[in-house]
């Protein structure tokens, strides 16, 4: 579905920010890219969406290699969140914000379609479509950037750190919306995010990353319960598993969050009971 | 084109001057520029900018802001042979009238602009506020409000840079288009542009209140800005380029 192959890139008059980087994503899967600041993941997700190109290896969509291909051509197969909302948002209603996407893309279908497909995604996100976007809160800012992001349908969905500034209900409608999206329509999703609670509840896959390279690829659970790794990339645990390793728990047999929370809490139990 | 407006650290000579006198050098290059009306000096002037720049071992980014400028130039330069009818024909529509005067033209934006962009590079921002409060008695609300501009220069165009590459990722292909098309494309992205940058600096004044910004003044700064031989070395040397640009 989406394939780095030895990729390599380094900014202008610098060193490399990311090397020799190799990694498939399958359709449907839920990965999160993890690291420190400057370990070089907003780097990996914009050459995955080729807004950089990459110094050496290639990049594939779908088998598209992102070097050889066009904007618009990316762009109906890739959205991208980013971080800070008001980058994306430049229309003046919610409406227009959605249709400015969908007309971009989508185009060849006709303005009735598109009109169609925009009240589909305000009714879903409920949005009457006439509210000034940039008078919205910044949860509410992320949901327009989100809405204008899923009326296109893409088959992948990037995300850079999408909760970054949210307060904990918001960030739940952000990532449950995006769950259902990889669940029942089989949406490939790569998130970049500090928040490993958000990584544990939501993301399959965790691809750790530091100095522009690819430590270790695997299951959540596996990656979290990894310390030598944890501690090599500068990454904290969930609280839940950082508690439950304190506590002596190895969570060999947990390959799920529910798993990890039943050991911790069976080791609580028994410190309870002494 | 972002970190043409940032400091280079350094030590040079040209760094350890008086932030005041960089100011008035670059004044006074810029008055030479215009009051001279010969090509030569426009000449001899441009090779002063290059020299300042190589002597404080910003050579790079004189290169880079020289380069920045030449694409500028070279259109200045195509309109003004173009539009001047004065003089004897050389070639086509072209005159040696207009060659001259496209010439000049061109010399005095290169020479003017890029004094003005090396002083960024070799004065810390903090340094050209506090020697303006301090040497030039200018109150510090506007020293304040002159480096901000200044420092905001940047952040701005990394901003614009952002929303670009948020509108690319929906599909808005700026590279391939040209001229008014690309204009018409950028036009919208003044709206996030304008609303992040009142956000940003309604934070920067906020920031500046809570730490106290109306109760400075001009004995405030700790450092202090003396001048020494080195400036006035500087200082002569301006006064004899700008007698030279009256004289000669």
């Amino acid at each position: 579905m989406i394939e780095l192959d030895k990729v390599s890139f380094a900014y202008a008059d610098q060193g490399p920010s990311v090397q020799d980087v190799s990694f498939r994503l399958e359709k449907g899967e839920f990965a999160a890219i993890l690291g420190a600041n400057g370990a070089g993941k907003t780097t990996t997700v914009r050459l995955m969406d080729g807004l950089l190109k990459p110094t050496s290896g290639r990049v594939l969509i779908g088998g598209m290699d992102t070097a050889a291909s066009s904007v618009s051509e990316r762009a109906a197969k890739v959205g991208f969140l980013f971080q800070n909302p008001d980058r994306q948002i430049c229309k003046n209603t919610v409406r227009e914000e959605i249709l400015f996407g969908l007309r971009t893309v989508r185009g060849q279908d006709g303005e009735e379609a598109l009109q169609a497909r925009t009240d589909e995604i305000l009714k879903e996100f409920s949005f009457s479509g006439e509210e000034e976007p940039f008078s919205l809160s910044r949860g509410q800012r992320q949901r327009v950037a989100l809405a204008s992001i899923l009326a296109v349908e893409p088959e992948i969905l990037i995300l850079d750190e999408p909760t970054t500034g949210l307060d904990y209900l918001e960030c739940c409608q952000i990532m449950d919306r995006i769950r259902r999206m990889n669940e029942e329509q089989q949406v490939t999703v790569v998130m970049v995010c500090h928040d490993m609670e958000v990584v544990l509840d939501y993301a399959h896959r965790a691809l750790v990353m530091a100095g522009g390279r690819l430590l270790a690829d695997g299951a959540v659970p596996e990656i979290f319960r990894d310390t030598d790794l944890m501690e090599k990339a500068s990454i904290l645990p969930p609280q839940m598993i950082g508690l439950g390793l304190r506590l002596g728990a190895g969570f060999e047999n947990a390959d799920s969050p529910e798993k990890m929370a039943e050991t911790v809490l069976a080791l609580r139990g028994k410190g309870a009971a002494q | 084109m972002n970190n043409l407006f940032q400091y280079v650290p350094g030590n040079s000579l040209i760094h350890r001057m008086n932030p005041v006198t960089k100011i008035f050098l670059t004044i006074i290059i810029c008055v030479a520029a215009f009051v001279t009306d010969r090509l030569l000096f426009l000449v001899g002037l441009l090779a002063v900018d290059l020299l300042i720049g190589i002597v404080a071992g910003v050579a790079n980014r004189t290169w880079n802001i020289f380069r920045g400028l030449l694409k500028i130039a070279v259109f200045l330069f195509l309109l003004q042979v173009l539009l001047t009818r004065k003089g004897t024909p050389v070639f086509w529509i072209i005159t040696d009238q207009g060659l001259l005067t496209a010439g000049k033209v061109v010399l005095r934006l290169v020479v003017v602009c890029m004094p003005l962009a090396l002083v960024l590079a070799v004065t810390r921002i903090t340094d050209l506020t506090n020697a303006m409060v301090q040497v030039l008695h200018v109150p510090y609300q506007y020293a304040f409000t002159l480096s901000t501009a200044i420092r905001f220069i940047p952040q701005f165009l990394e901003e614009m840079s952002g929303i670009m590459e948020a509108q690319t990722a929906r599909g808005v292909a700026f590279d391939k288009a040209r001229g008014l098309k690309k204009f018409s494309m950028i036009l919208p992205l003044c709206a996030p542009l304008l609303i992040s940058s009142v956000r940003r600096t309604d934070q920067t004044a906020v920031a500046a209140e809570v730490r106290g910004f109306r109760l400075r003044t001009r004995e405030s700064g700790y450092k202090k800005y003396p001048f020494t031989a080195v400036d006035l070395g500087a200082v002569l040397f301006s006064l004899a380029l700008l007698a030279g640009a009256i004289l000669l």
